[in-house]
């Protein structure tokens, strides 16, 4: 995991989503990358050995903040704002 | 409904030429994979963060050019969207109508034009090095993302490594963050107020980009972070939840020297520069050319932005990496040509207005290659080893390509590697990959990267589900 | 410079691959010339079907054209040998997966053509049967209920195209073959009873000399013919195919539709191929002749068209990712029977090309090794005569 940490500031309302099962809060305007990173979430997706991976280029082209988000496959965190009620998971096979 | 012109890409080249069509009376739509217009040198906080706009130091402009991009009525937008190919209507060899194939929030969309134009940016310059894909390594522009558009510092303790002047001020905004930088590597050997002199007569207009730049670097003297020249990360493992690092000293052609030291930090953030983003004009068969100082494969165009594809244009960092001023002042030019070719008439005096504007900011993009152009072959020399991932996607190995490369000693392009070993196959589609595999045949076979050609491109240049080609079928 | 061969190859697809192998490992001294790199073309861009049955592009037009299209089916049979045999025989890696193969019909008039179908191949020796819902539910739950009934062909399978090619490249240099790629054939002429072969590469300009050559240039067969005045008409068509993101091991077989354009499988790394004969257009000169040297445009309705078939048969592929689709170019002959044999009025000169050449690629190659070799051919080559279209 990384120790990602949001700064003192103005934040949308509060809201949850579950990151393989487990509830996680989030905040109004921010993307899903940023809401599992804050959160400390390990592996957004893991390779076809198993490595874990986290972001890299945050910008949509790298594919390694990819998780599945109610069953739709291969979505970029970083370009995915949290919505209430998300329910996503790891992207396990890339 | 067929619009005069579709636009890839919301950035400064996108707004430029959509403001500069849509004033001549044209229908324009644009399509961005981001929520809002800006691009990624001007990533917008949420809306949700209560303000309209960021900081866009050190560009003034680019406040008035976000507010009358999406303030003018005859520009149609689709954000959160995804334009992953560009299809042609033709009757007979003629071709008639361009159509932009698009991933949108609900589903696929056909976007059909009388004219095309690719703004579609640039995205940090891949370096792969054993440890490239842990937790923890991030782009540059990852980081800085994060921390501008979404106010998230990505982890405490950060290295900033690479080339380009960006991590100087990237380091700053770090800094003012709260975050400790451990230490800044520098490939090349800091300009220094010499040199800085020398170029400031090319730089009309762009003193304040020096200022920034400036600035940050009196930040980080300040607060006596380590500065290491002629340094390049080599490696790096993690444990527990901690980045080691290894950096290496390397000489004036950035090969190593031998001499190591190492440093602990959560974060690294790397930044060598960009690569222009050319996967849709490779798709539309736009031809390319290499252009080493402008960040590798660059789309051609004539003096009008127009490609070598009938009726699709280029703007902004796929003509070759050259920063936000001159991406605006193409995007205004192609947006002039665009209009023109639509039938508008055109100032002369508009057209040489936007000439000078060209001419002033190319000599600003020259000065800043010559300075900060990458060394290629040396810094792909940093992943010879067997074991290290070159394709992040696939996870392709050094030693899977290399030893294609001796078991086939018929292969000489980076397309046939691809084929061979799959590196460039996953859902980045070879973004990650593409130059290291060329550098390594490259290095193979004595000759250089322009040599071994580029991968293939291919719809959709991101992956969609299938449903959404379905859906573009509906009229 | 001039260098002397036994035969010299003309392209590096599957079939110039294959064929280069086959003659070296006889002792025949072969040179194989490439204008571009090994494996590119439709060889390394097709989807990897090895089918046997007869396709829905034989079988639209009734079952007369069916019947015709199954004289190649003795080609097919030893196709089924030989994919399988091919791995152990040229020592290399090559992925061949021979699962079975479905041709699925959703009515009552595809069950039917599919029943005519059938038994046309039976008749040619072909090991195919008809199987019902309840064998479907069995065999292939992943098949939508809209299915109804199929063919099975248990030898059909897949190959991967992407290594093939290379794997039969590197067979060939290791039984002494010599391959030279970014080379292009610049003239074809026959002098004093032997070949003379101009190639050019960008620094340079050589001639190679022959006993005999060997045309396997896929879609510039016809083109090569013509450098030696030769008639071998060949009909390009550009077809377009799509992968998906890696999943799930789902469909084990090869699975084709009889009422519509459709292949469907997964590769052994997870991704699923999709593809059945949907055009994409080729781009031509200003005379209207094709240009192989542009890329092929994709089509909207083949797109959409494509991942409409597919989704009905397979509902769970809506949401999965396309990674990728592209364009081959393949060749069929004007009755879409092969072309096998020596080229008309041209001594020592042979070829090959024409329809499934991924799947007949080694039949080609062992039936040209034994042209060259002045042995018998195992298969009757009498329908695939290119003398049937004339000399001009």
């Amino acid at each position: 995991m990384v120790k990602a940490r949001r700064l003192a500031t103005k934040r949308g309302g509060d809201l949850r989503i579950t990151f393989e099962g487990e509830t996680i809060t989030a905040f109004e305007g921010e993307t899903l990358a940023s809401a599992l990173l804050a959160a400390g979430v390990a592996a957004f997706s893991l390779t076809r050995t198993g490595e874990p991976r986290l972001p890299f280029c945050n910008m949509g082209t790298c594919f390694d903040c990819a998780v599945r988000v109610d069953d739709r496959e291969l979505v970029r965190a970083c370009l995915t704002d949290v919505r209430e009620g998300m329910q996503v998971r790891r992207q396990e096979v890339k | 409904m067929t619009q005069d012109l579709a636009i890839v890409g919301a950035g400064p080249a996108g707004m430029a030429a959509a403001l500069a069509v849509a004033e001549a009376g044209f229908s324009v739509a644009v399509v961005d994979e981001q929520a809002r217009a800006g691009g990624q040198i001007f990533r917008r906080p949420p809306e949700a963060l209560g303000e309209r706009h960021g900081s866009y130091r050190p560009y003034p402009w680019a406040r008035e050019l976000i507010e009358r991009f999406e303030d003018h009525p005859g520009i149609e937008t689709h954000f959160r969207s995804t334009a992953f190919g560009v299809l042609r209507d033709r009757d007979g060899l003629a071709s008639t109508a361009l159509e932009l194939a698009v991933s949108t929030p609900t589903g696929g969309r056909k976007l059909t034009s009388r004219r095309l134009l690719l703004a579609t940016g640039a995205y940090d310059m891949p370096v792969a090095f054993p440890g490239w894909t842990l937790p923890g390594v991030m782009t540059a522009g990852a980081v800085q993302s994060l921390l501008k558009s979404q106010k998230l510092l990505a982890g405490q303790r950060v290295v900033v490594a690479g080339s380009h002047p960006i991590q100087l001020i990237l380091a700053a905004q770090l800094l003012d963050a709260g975050a400790e930088i451990s230490e800044i590597a520098f490939a090349r050997d800091l300009p220094g107020l010499v040199e800085m002199a020398q170029s400031l007569p090319a730089i009309p207009g762009h003193v304040s980009i020096f200022a920034e730049g400036m600035r940050a670097l009196a930040k980080i003297l300040r607060h006596r972070v380590p500065i290491s020249r002629r340094t390049v990360v080599s490696e790096v493992v993690r444990t527990d939840n901690t980045l080691e690092l290894r950096l290496s000293q390397v000489d004036s052609d950035w090969k190593k020297t031998g001499a190591d030291h190492r440093v602990e930090a959560d974060v690294l953030a790397l930044g060598y520069g960009f690569t222009p983003s050319t996967e849709l004009a490779r798709q539309v068969g736009c031809d390319l050319s290499w252009n080493s100082a402008g960040g590798g494969w660059t789309v051609s165009h004539d003096a009008g932005f127009q490609s070598s594809a009938p009726d699709v244009f280029v703007a902004g960092e796929p003509t070759g990496v050259a920063g936000a001023e001159r991406a605006w002042a193409e995007g205004h030019m192609a947006g002039l040509t665009i209009a023109a070719s639509l039938g508008a008439a055109i100032q002369p005096a508009t057209l040489a207005r936007a000439r000078r504007r060209l001419a002033g900011a190319a000599r600003f993009a020259g000065v800043m290659h010559t300075m900060f152009e990458p060394r290629r072959a040396a810094l792909a020399e940093l992943s010879r080893q067997e074991e290290t991932v070159i394709c992040r996607c696939e996870e392709i190995r050094n030693g899977t390509i290399e030893d294609a490369l001796q078991n086939n000693p018929f292969m000489q392009s980076a397309s046939a590697v691809k084929l061979e070993c799959r590196s460039g196959m996953g859902p980045c589609q070879g973004r990650y990959c593409e130059e290291t595999v060329a550098a390594r045949i490259a290095a193979i076979h004595e000759t250089s990267i322009e040599a071994s050609g580029y991968f293939n491109a291919h719809l959709p240049v991101k992956p969609v589900p299938l449903q959404d080609y379905r859906d573009i079928g509906d009229e | 410079m001039t260098r002397g061969y036994d035969t010299i190859v003309i392209g590096g697809g599957l079939l110039g691959c294959a064929t280069a192998w086959m003659i070296a490992r006889d002792g025949g001294r072969v040179l194989l010339v490439e204008r571009d790199q090994i494996n590119q073309h439709a060889s390394g861009s097709n989807a990897g079907s090895l089918h046997f049955q007869l396709e829905y592009r034989m079988i639209e037009r009734g079952v007369e054209a069916a019947r015709k299209a199954a004289e190649a089916m003795p080609l097919h049979l030893q196709a089924a040998q030989l994919w399988s045999d091919l791995p152990g025989l040229c020592g290399q890696d090559i992925e061949v997966k021979q699962t079975g193969g479905l041709m699925i019909a959703e009515n009552a008039q595809q069950v039917e053509l599919l029943e005519r179908k059938t038994e046309i191949e039976r008749s040619w020796g072909l090991d195919n049967r008809m199987i019902d819902r309840a064998e479907i539910d069995r065999i292939a739950p992943y098949l939508s209920d809209r299915v109804v009934a199929a063919a099975l062909c248990p030898t059909e399978g897949k190959a991967d195209a992407r290594t093939a090619g290379p794997a039969l490249a590197r067979a060939a240099l290791q039984a002494g073959a010599e391959i030279k790629t970014r080379t292009e054939v610049t003239g074809l002429v026959r002098q004093g009873g032997r070949w003379h072969v101009s190639v050019a590469t960008a620094e340079s300009a050589q001639r190679a000399i022959a006993e005999s050559v060997v045309i396997a240039a896929g879609v510039w067969t016809t083109r090569m013919g013509q450098m030696m005045g030769a008639h071998l008409p060949t009909i390009p068509l550009a077809l377009m195919m799509t992968v998906t993101q890696r999943v799930p091991k789902l469909i084990p077989h090869l699975v084709q539709h009889a009422g519509g354009r459709l292949s469907l499988k997964q590769a052994l790394d997870g991704n699923i191929l999709i593809g059945g004969g949907w055009p994409a257009r080729l781009i031509r000169h200003r005379d209207g002749e094709p240009n192989f040297d542009a890329k092929p445009e994709l089509l909207t309705t083949s797109l959409s068209g494509n991942a409409d078939m597919a989704i009905r048969v397979l509902p769970d592929l809506s949401r999965i990712p396309a990674i990728r689709s592209w364009v081959g170019t393949t060749t069929v002959t004007p009755d879409q029977l092969p072309l096998v044999g020596p080229v008309p009025g041209q001594p020592g000169a042979f070829v090959a090309t024409g329809g499934s050449a991924f799947t007949l690629g080694p039949s080609f190659a062992q039936a040209l090794a034994a042209l060259i070799e002045c042995r018998l051919p195992e298969t009757d080559l009498q329908a695939f005569d290119p003398a049937r279209y004339g000399r001009q």
